[in-house]
């Protein structure tokens, strides 16, 4: 910038503010520089002095004059240190201007404040008068530098430490949600994301990437980029981009596969809260995939009974031996669709069979075998059951006794589909047979009750035959009395 | 055979002297025109009548009244009683059929004027009885206590409260309370299976003596030939066997509506539940549901439902006052405007059921 | 009944044939009738209706920290006493894959069996795969009875 622009510049945000243009001649700066201090020294470097902008600027009175008290005058507009939502206000001035921040050819976005302002550290308060988090909290006050400048404390490698000023600090957080935890870092460190981050790898997720930065809010507000419907998008935003992870030499595929996954599909579509997000497996800020031994714990912690069942089963050693991952195995990690029957067996499409077959691993072979059939005549005869049931309901036949018994059936054949995590044929069998009894009870009522269906049309068709005759009988009978009444009988 | 009879014929004849009855009743003639069929539906009527008491009776050995089991005994009925479900699909076919052939029964009689004197007082307990049959028919649907009975009860008994001076006090005495609750499922069985019965044989009764009594009416039009030429036929057993042959065939229908439509029963009722969509009252209800929707809400500072109630109240007390108004028909002479108002009656109840039907 | 002398002997087996015709109908049509009326009579197996959906029982028939099934028309509820005495009422189909729930005194919760589902005694789904909690039904204790019946 030379010279004459600069008067032009000074000149015309002069007509728009008292905010004062300083440039060369800032005075603030000449004086307080004599008088020294941390202020001044930092300012020097702040990205503010570059663009020109003096002490006048966020302080207010006269940069121009070197007179203290025309220089520090009230009426100048001068206002001394802002405090409290001044603070937020002062830069808001320019940060929520577009108009004014084109002149200093920035392409800064202007709604950090209005963000600020509708999130979570905008609205809370503890005093009543003013937010809990101003501009300067994060961004300091003198020597602000662009966030991508390695200086900046919210560059990516600095913000966790600015963040956990507060947020590790239990006695402050006490003071505004004494249930929010404090050891958010700690966790964080021990995650993928925070040894890189500490290692110097910047692009890397920390707290802003998955919270937001002006717009944090609360992970219980549904607009929240944590909120569990959001999360998976929200860790998609870096892990499905494929030429971002491309270092890291991991896949990106796990947000679609995860969206086709039965817990995708609850989550996502239907909405169902309690259905796990990435974080639920992960871990949230410490996240690592789960180890190879613990698979079955993180799923156990919904699917208990299933990964009780899978630890006390033969197959937990074979696991750990091998170093097969416990339910990832069979079921697959994110992907994980609906188990049908076809993963038990030895048929090729069977997960037993990947281990199991006539020359290796025989007896768990012939189990497997045996589960499959056993769950496969289960099955269809609960199928046969329902048909059955049905096709009386259909025909008028009052069948609901039978219809409550099948609740039992469905229920033998889901807890069957639990009991196979045993690997145990006996007890699998029990279960079955249970489910295979009522079946047969309520396929043996609704036949009765299709077989009282065609009893009744039998049955109606006798009746009308026997009413029939009687009635051209009886017909024939009234014709001939009146022949011979009227032949003169009577 | 034959010796059989005779010697039980004069076992009783010796007792109860059955010679003047016997003698009355070969003497009994009915008269035979081109309008003979419909002297039929008194008849059936009394069959239906009388299938009702039956199956009624086999009914209440496993009915329930009560919230808690009406609904359940039913069902219970339908499910494990042997031919439940054809004793109450006949129980429940043959009331609408009785309705139907009671309706058909009026307005023969009516068109063909025959409540002219001296059988003003046979139309008046016929009237009587088929009020009692609306009566058996709107405590009866209530019974089984399922979801439809229990809103058509509620709106039912709503219309009948919105009369004025008098319908308070009537709702709460046919509901036994503020609401439909299981106060009026018990009050409802009461009227159900005795008062409306005991009232109902009393002119049962009168009626049948009446019509012994006096014979069948005929048409006007026929009252002018000499008697001579008059064409008849003996009660015994010429009509009477023709009677049997009709039951015969109104039995046969009712076996095979039971066996191919069973009745249903839907869902138990519950007071709290919304009411289901399309709640309708039984068909012979619906002409009068669908006039009191068509009826805007205020007329001359009269609520419309409590006017179109007093007009369909008068036009019931005119219709069955008739022999006493109608003093042309009485005199024998031809009465057009009585043809007149039966058509429009029968036509704007056929319509507008229809349209109740269909909506 | 007439007796006469028919013309010639064919009408008189024309006769004779429509009066067995004319007592066989009647006899057939007569037992058609009876027939579903007598059977109607004989007492069912189940002598009459069970005392089912809402009357659920009596108070002191239930301890404290217990559960039954109770069927209220074509759905199972669970009614539950807890250990201060107060009883509530579930649905007891478990809101994850339909199976019957039960009460688990030792853990002091409802449990399903199919997937370890639990819901603690106020219906919510505290643990395992269940999505929502236990629909609630309305208990009314009329002296000793215990009624179930829909919220409204």
């Amino acid at each position: 910038m030379n010279r004459t622009t600069r008067i032009m510049f000074g000149l015309l945000m002069l007509a728009f503010s008292s905010a004062g243009f300083a440039g060369a001649d800032d005075k603030c700066l000449t004086c307080h520089e004599s008088i020294g201090g941390k202020a001044v020294d930092l300012f020097k470097r702040d990205v503010h002095h570059a663009k020109g902008i003096s002490c006048a600027g966020c302080h207010g009175g006269n940069a121009q004059s070197d007179d203290m008290e025309k220089a520090m005058d009230p009426k100048a507009g001068y206002i001394g240190v802002p405090k409290g939502d001044d603070i937020s206000r002062v830069c808001a001035k320019c940060h929520g201007d577009s108009g004014r921040m084109k002149q200093y050819s920035s392409h800064l976005p202007t709604n950090q404040i209005e963000n600020l302002r509708a999130s979570v550290h905008g609205k809370l308060s503890t005093n009543g008068k003013e937010r809990i988090v101003q501009c300067t909290t994060c961004h300091d006050a003198h020597g602000i530098v662009p966030v991508k400048n390695p200086g900046s404390p919210v560059y990516p490698l600095n913000i966790v430490k600015k963040c956990t000023q507060c947020h590790a600090n239990a006695a402050l957080m006490r003071t505004y949600n004494p249930s929010l935890p404090v050891d958010q870092l700690d966790k964080y460190r021990t995650s993928v994301h925070g040894m890189r981050n500490a290692k110097g790898d910047a692009k890397v997720a920390e707290c802003a990437s998955c919270h937001g930065s002006h717009d944090i809010l609360s992970v219980k507000d549904t607009k929240s980029s944590v909120y569990p419907t959001n999360i998976p998008s929200t860790c998609a935003h870096c892990h499905s981009k494929a030429e971002y992870m491309k270092e890291y030499k991991i896949p990106t595929d796990q947000f679609d596969k995860f969206s086709r996954s039965v817990h995708g599909v609850a989550l996502l579509q239907k909405h169902d809260l309690g259905a796990p997000a990435c974080n639920s497996c992960h871990g949230n800020h410490a996240a690592t995939p789960p180890g190879v031994q613990s698979v079955s714990k993180v799923c156990g912690t919904c699917h208990a009974l299933n990964a009780d069942l899978f630890s006390s089963s033969p197959h937990k050693k074979a696991f750990d031996d091998r170093k097969l991952p416990e339910c990832e195995t069979c079921h697959g990690n994110h992907e994980i669709i609906v188990a049908t029957n076809k993963l038990l067996g030895v048929t090729s499409e069977a997960v037993c069979s990947r281990c199991h077959n006539e020359s290796q691993n025989v007896k768990g072979f012939a189990t497997a075998k045996a589960m499959r059939g056993l769950i496969d005549s289960l099955e269809s005869r609960e199928k046969r059951a329902i048909a059955l049931v049905n096709e009386a309901e259909q025909k008028g036949m009052e069948i609901s006794e039978a219809k409550y018994k099948l609740r039992d059936a469905h229920q033998a054949r889901l807890e069957s589909r639990t009991m196979v995590h045993s690997f145990n044929e006996a007890r699998f069998q029990d279960v079955v047979n249970k489910g295979i009894v009522v079946s047969a009870s309520v396929s043996e009522e609704a036949t009765q009750a299709l077989d009282e269906y065609v009893f009744r049309r039998v049955g109606l068709g006798l009746a009308t035959l026997a009413i029939t005759v009687l009635a051209i009988s009886l017909y024939v009978y009234i014709r001939r009395l009146e022949r011979h009444q009227a032949m003169g009988g009577k | 055979m034959n010796t059989f009879w005779s010697r039980l014929y004069s076992w009783a004849d010796e007792r109860v002297k059955l010679g003047g009855l016997v003698e009355y009743m070969g003497k009994k003639y009915v008269p035979v025109n081109r309008h003979s069929i419909w002297y039929y539906f008194g008849g059936v009527s009394l069959f239906l009548f009388i299938i009702q008491v039956v199956t009624g009776i086999l009914l209440l050995l496993y009915y329930k009244s009560g919230e808690l089991l009406a609904f359940e005994s039913i069902q219970f009925i339908m499910a494990k009683v042997r031919f439940g479900w054809l004793i109450r699909s006949l129980h429940s076919w043959t009331a609408n059929l009785f309705v139907l052939t009671a309706m058909i029964h009026m307005f023969s009689v009516f068109f063909g004027k025959a409540y002219r004197k001296p059988r003003g007082i046979t139309w008046i307990t016929g009237m009587v009885m088929f009020f009692l049959a609306l009566g058996f028919g709107f405590s009866g649907y209530l019974l089984p206590w399922n979801e439809l009975a229990f809103f058509a009860t509620k709106v039912g008994t709503d219309i009948a409260g919105a009369v004025p001076i008098v319908g308070k006090p009537m709702m709460v005495f046919l509901r036994g309370g503020e609401d439909v609750t299981g106060a009026t499922l018990s009050r409802f069985f009461g009227f159900h299976v005795a008062l409306l019965p005991g009232i109902f044989t009393v002119f049962l009764g009168i009626h049948l003596l009446l019509v012994q009594r006096q014979g069948m009416s005929e048409p006007l039009s026929h009252g002018d030939s000499p008697d001579t030429e008059r064409k008849t036929m003996p009660f015994f057993p010429n009509f009477l066997l023709r009677d049997m042959l009709f039951w015969l065939m109104v039995l046969n229908l009712l076996a095979i509506l039971a066996v191919f439509f069973p009745w249903e029963l839907g869902k138990k009722a519950d007071a709290f539940a919304s009411a289901p969509a399309g709640i309708k009252p039984e068909w012979y209800f619906l002409f009068m549901f669908q006039t009191l929707k068509y009826i805007p809400g205020k007329i001359l500072f009269i609520d419309g439902e409590v006017l179109g109630i007093l007009v369909f109240g008068l036009a019931g007390f005119l219709w069955l006052m008739v022999p006493f108004w109608d003093r042309k028909s009485s005199r024998g002479e031809t009465n057009r405007l009585i043809n007149y108002v039966g058509i429009f009656v029968v036509f704007y109840m056929i319509i507008l059921t229809i349209v109740g039907w269909i909506v | 009944m007439t007796s006469e002398v028919g013309p010639n002997g064919e009408q008189e087996t024309r006769r004779g044939f429509l009066r067995y015709l004319l007592g066989g109908g009647l006899v057939a049509s007569l037992a058609a009738v009876l027939y579903p009326i007598m059977a109607y009579l004989k007492p069912p197996q189940q002598a009459e209706v069970e005392v089912t959906s809402v009357k659920a029982g009596k108070v002191s028939a239930m301890e404290k920290e217990s559960g039954i099934i109770v069927r209220f028309g074509n759905k199972p509820v669970i009614l539950v006493r807890n250990a201060a005495g107060e009883f509530r009422a579930f649905s007891a189909t478990c809101t994850h894959l339909d199976c019957t729930v039960q009460f688990r005194k030792d853990m002091g919760l409802i449990w399903c069996a199919c997937h370890n589902g639990r819901y603690d005694l106020n219906g919510r789904n505290v643990a395992g795969p269940p999505p929502r909690p236990l629909d609630e039904y309305r208990v009314i204790i009329q002296g000793e009875d215990i009624s179930i019946s829909k919220k409204a």
